[in-house]
């Protein structure tokens, strides 16, 4: 077995291993006992496996750089088809952000997730990262289906953790939703099946020439439908300003970054290794799919817009900015595409910075609505820098992440002459700083309403906030992250980060090497 | 060695049938003992069949003479593919058996112990004599033994509604009986013979006529009622809920099977007569696909889990009536490989079910929230079968929903597909709740708030097939590795 086998096998096992060590529940909590002792234990665990899991990411995504590619093939599904591994550049590049993302996102939940049921939200958050690996480095398109179902269906656990009305309401529309996507995405694989007879990934499509053109478009439709209700293209984004809020906070940070992502990395995926640039140019389907996408950046950005409580704001904001993903696929450019690409992994830190940083605002005030946060820059000073530099890195001021992946975008834009479409993007750029920047002025400059002049501080808030940033794990996190838009940015085009992944990845799907 | 096969061919029925028949005496001094004697008589007869596979296996198909009597003639026991794959179904029985011992504690008064277990192996024998015989009038025999010791077992608890459910159970399996034994006597008229290969034979040297084509239809929409095909479903819901758990296992998962089975049956018996199976097919694939659609349409509206499984049953007849109507290669795989994975789903759900049903008292949703926090082992199973029978990957359900839906895809038949893929969806709506309900509610009961895990000899079943459904999800292809030269040969019997 090769190094690179281990590093797959072990990246994919070690967090479904912790989630056998956390089936403890219900865990019996002994009464005068803040943490009970198991718990210790698990956390311990589930750090120690997200840990494993990132370094064998980041190690593949090293190996991929210096050309090394793997193809595993582990159990026979069926006579025909086999649950087949592959690591290749896009795929290192979207497994190494899920795992990171997801090591920040556990680090916080340690801080953040308290209470009752946590045997539960934990052992659905190591399988479901252990999903996203599968994902990441399925080899064919069943593999793919069979991980992306697991993740959809799994985090329905994370979404209704809270069990709020609420919370069971928008998961139950997060369900409907995703299960729904999820049959188009299995009628499609059955028509690519059916029609080419193969599902293996392979750059330039697996369907003959002669294909039927309106088999091919009918199964198009299935998979761009079925992937939009996870990549929230408009209008099939009605799950996500539910569930996010919903959802606790690092939960809402791995629904943005990496549950979201998982649309349009199979959207990728299918425009270029089921289907194939040339097949896509001759059915002229691509123009469909950039019209909803143009639409999904302005509408949501303007819905955003419109949003009081601050993760409906930032889920919305999900929406309008993985718009620019699909958008920049549909321009069929290499240069947009690895555009694409980068920004599915800065988007997953800068979004994963600020629902990190809403969940800390959340948890200091006790409410979530943009009143909440007058003036509290003063009580909690790491986590609203925190806030403002992913703020910047969303508009895209340089030299953060968020300007390169942007900057990529706009280059391959023009490349693939679609000027109007970089009007697009400043427009998105443009609301992206209507929507995200009152929020930074309400946290630094606002006076504080829910303390008039004359009235002593309510108790509770006070030492609420004081203990927010005194929770390690939290400001750990969020700083870890913030550092992360920071280090994309400056150091983006050094060998070994996003940029260069994205780039060998869109080399390979336009056939050059 | 070679004559291993058929020598132990007539004691895979024998068995089970004679260990019904020595139950009372077994019982006579205490009633638990029954049990015990029941799981050892369903373990033999397991062993029997795995052996019986084993030589199949190495040997190719095999029949017995009864009495030394050859095959036209005599009484022939055929040990087939088809035959061997519903040993699978058989073994099942290994599992109902044990997780019923604490369960009639509860639910049944020690005399009708007794009669219980008898029934359950009489039902077994029956089930695996109607897999394996030769001869059309066996074939009725063995399904009335079948459906007998079933109305029998729906009335065993003995409550009003219960013998109102098996009355209506036994007045529609009643209607599907006399027509085999309508459509036995007729092919007998026209052939002069009863064996099975016999009688194909001589129908395809006859005139393809009217009589015989009647003869067939019978025989379909007979095994269709069996098979409780929407709109000849009406019996069974009532029929699954009523009877105690381990029951509307055994009828859900493995009696429904028998109008399978038998329709599979038919098909050899056409093929090759001449006689054009368009229509029958056609009529397949629009009552499959509508079955699966209204079987969960009306699962919707149950609050009664059992009631809800019932519905389910009615769907996944649905799909592999749609996959044996499909007639392709992929989508009569599928059908085939669902009759066992049905099963055995089925089985784990109504199991988990019962065992829930068991330590709380409540079976409606609304009375069983938030269940799962003090039966987390039980309700995971539940779980389990849950994904598995909406058929998402990677569960033993996920394999044959692909293989039936790229079936229709590749006898062009596409609409079919898209209305399996998103019938599953909308049997999902109804699963979701009871997931729902169970995992994240806060217990309205106090007698679910205070639940306690079943006991082992309830949850190690449960739990080894709740696994089951997993492994048959993650290495379909060995199940689908066994039916595929079965279905070959029908299909080139069928002349496809």
């Amino acid at each position: 077995m090769t190094a690179t086998a281990a590093l797959l096998l072990v990246a994919l096992l070690a967090p479904l291993a912790a989630a056998l060590a956390t089936l403890g529940w219900p865990e019996p909590t002994p009464p005068g006992r803040l943490v009970p002792s198991g718990l210790r234990w698990r956390r311990a665990a589930m750090l120690a496996a997200g840990a494993v899991t990132a370094v064998c990411t980041l190690a593949l995504a090293a190996l991929v750089q210096r050309g090394e590619t793997h193809t595993l093939s582990l159990l026979q599904l069926t006579p025909h088809t086999w649950l087949t591994l592959r690591v290749d550049a896009a795929g290192a590049l979207y497994a190494a952000t899920a795992a990171v993302l997801w090591l920040l996102a556990l680090v916080y939940a340690v801080g953040y997730l308290h209470g009752p049921r946590l045997g539960r939200v934990h052992a659905a958050l190591m399988v479901c990262l252990a999903a996203a690996i599968g994902v990441a480095y399925a080899g064919n398109l069943l593999t793919f289906f069979v991980f992306y179902e697991l993740l959809s269906v799994l985090t329905y656990v994370l979404v209704v953790h809270d069990e709020t009305p609420a919370a069971l309401a928008a998961g139950l529309k997060y369900i409907v939703y995703v299960l729904f996507g999820g049959s188009l995405v299995l009628a499609g694989v059955l028509l690519t099946f059916a029609l080419a007879g193969d599902l293996s990934f392979t750059v330039g499509g697996v369907f003959a020439a002669d294909a039927s053109a309106n088999a091919l478009r009918v199964a198009f439709a299935c998979f761009a439908l079925g992937f939009g209700v996870k990549a929230a293209l408009m209008p099939l984004h009605g799950w996500v300003a539910d569930a996010h809020p919903a959802a606790p906070a690092p939960c809402s940070a791995l629904l943005s970054g990496v549950l979201v992502a998982a649309g349009g990395f199979g959207l990728v995926r299918v425009c270029f290794e089921v289907f194939g640039v040339a097949t896509l140019h001759s059915l002229g389907v691509m123009p469909w799919l950039g019209a909803a996408a143009a639409v999904t950046i302005v509408v949501a950005a303007l819905l955003a817009l419109q949003q009081d409580d601050l993760k409906r704001r930032l889920a919305y904001s999900t929406v309008s900015q993985m718009g620019y993903l699909t958008l920049a696929l549909a321009l069929l450019g290499p240069i947009a595409t690895a555009g694409a690409l980068v920004h599915l992994v800065h988007h997953a830190f800068l979004k994963g910075t600020l629902f990190f940083c809403a969940g800390s605002f959340a948890h200091a005030t006790g409410r979530r609505g943009m009143g909440s946060l007058a003036g509290l820059a003063a009580r909690t000073p790491v986590t609203a820098a925190a806030f403002t530099l992913a703020t910047l890195g969303m508009i895209g001021v340089p030299p953060l992440s968020g300007f390169v992946s942007k900057w990529w975008l706009g280059v391959g834009m023009l490349e693939s002459s679609a000027p109007a479409t970089l009007a697009l993007l400043l427009i998105g750029a443009l609301l992206a700083a209507g929507y995200l920047l009152p929020v930074v002025f309400t946290l630094y400059f606002a006076k504080g309403v829910t303390r008039p002049p004359g009235v002593a501080p309510k108790p509770g808030v006070a030492t609420r906030s004081f203990e927010v940033e005194h929770r390690p794990p939290l400001l750990v996190a969020i700083t870890v992250a913030a550092a992360l838009t920071l280090v994309l940015g400056m150091a983006a085009s050094a060998a070994g980060f996003p940029l260069a992944l994205a780039r060998q990845a869109a080399a390979t799907f336009f056939g050059g090497g | 060695m070679t004559t291993l096969g058929p020598t132990l061919l007539p004691w895979l029925v024998a068995l089970p049938l004679a260990g019904a028949a020595l139950v009372p005496i077994v019982a006579r001094r205490d009633a638990r003992w029954a049990g015990g004697f029941t799981f050892a008589v369903a373990l033999a007869t397991t062993a029997l069949a795995s052996v019986l596979v084993a030589q199949l296996a190495s040997q190719g198909p095999f029949s017995a003479d009864l009495g030394g009597w050859a095959a036209p003639y005599g009484i022939e026991l055929h040990f087939d593919r088809f035959a061997a794959w519903t040993m699978a179904l058989a073994a099942l029985f290994s599992f109902v058996i044990p997780f019923s011992w604490r369960y009639l504690d509860a639910t049944l008064p020690r005399e009708r112990w007794a009669p219980f277990y008898a029934l359950m192996l009489l039902n077994l024998g029956g089930l695996l004599g109607f897999s394996v015989t030769g001869d059309l009038f066996n074939l009725f025999v063995t399904m009335e033994v079948v459906s007998l010791s079933s109305y029998a077992l729906v009335a065993v608890a003995g409550r009003g509604v219960a013998a109102w459910a098996a009355l209506k159970y036994l007045l529609l399996g009643a209607v599907s009986s006399l027509l085999v034994l309508f459509a036995v006597g007729l092919l007998f008229a026209l052939t002069g013979s009863l064996n099975l290969a016999d009688v194909s034979v001589r129908l395809a040297a006859a005139e393809p006529s009217g009589a015989a084509l009647l003869a067939l239809a019978s025989l379909a929409v007979a095994f269709l009622v069996k098979a409780a095909l929407f709109p000849l479903h009406v019996w069974l819901p009532d029929a699954h809920a009523i009877a105690p758990s381990p029951v509307s296992a055994v009828l859900s998962g493995l009696v429904v099977k028998v109008g399978i089975v038998g329709l599979l049956r038919v098909l050899q018996l056409a093929a090759g007569t001449g006689i054009s199976l368009e229509p029958l097919n056609t009529v397949l694939m629009v009552l499959g696909a509508t079955a699966i659609v209204m079987g969960a349409f009306l699962a919707i509206f149950q609050d009664d889990i059992k009631l809800m499984l019932a519905y389910s049953t009615i769907s996944n007849i649905g799909y592999i009536v749609l996959g044996i109507g499909l007639a392709s290669p992929f989508a009569l795989i599928g059908a085939f490989v669902h009759v066992f994975n049905h099963a055995l789903i089925k089985v784990t759900l109504f199991l988990a079910a019962g065992a829930i049903i068991h330590q709380t008292g409540y079976r409606t949703l609304s009375d069983l929230r938030g269940v799962a926090r003090r039966m987390p082992q039980t309700a995971a199973a539940m779980a389990i079968g849950a994904v598995s029978i909406v058929g998402l990957p990677p569960t033993a359900g996920f394999v044959c929903k692909w293989y039936i839906a790229l079936g229709a895809f590749e006898a062009d038949q596409g609409g079919y597909g898209f209305a399996l893929v998103f019938g599953a969806l909308f049997i999902f709506v109804y699963y979701v709740r009871m997931l729902d309900a169970f995992f994240f509610r806060s217990p309205v009961r106090p007698e679910v708030a205070d639940a306690v895990e079943a006991p082992w000899s309830m949850r190690a079943p449960v739990l080894v097939l709740a696994a089951a459904c997993l492994v048959l999800g993650v290495l379909g292809g060995i199940p689908i590795g066994f039916v595929e030269p079965a279905v070959v040969d029908l299909l080139a019997a069928l002349g496809r």
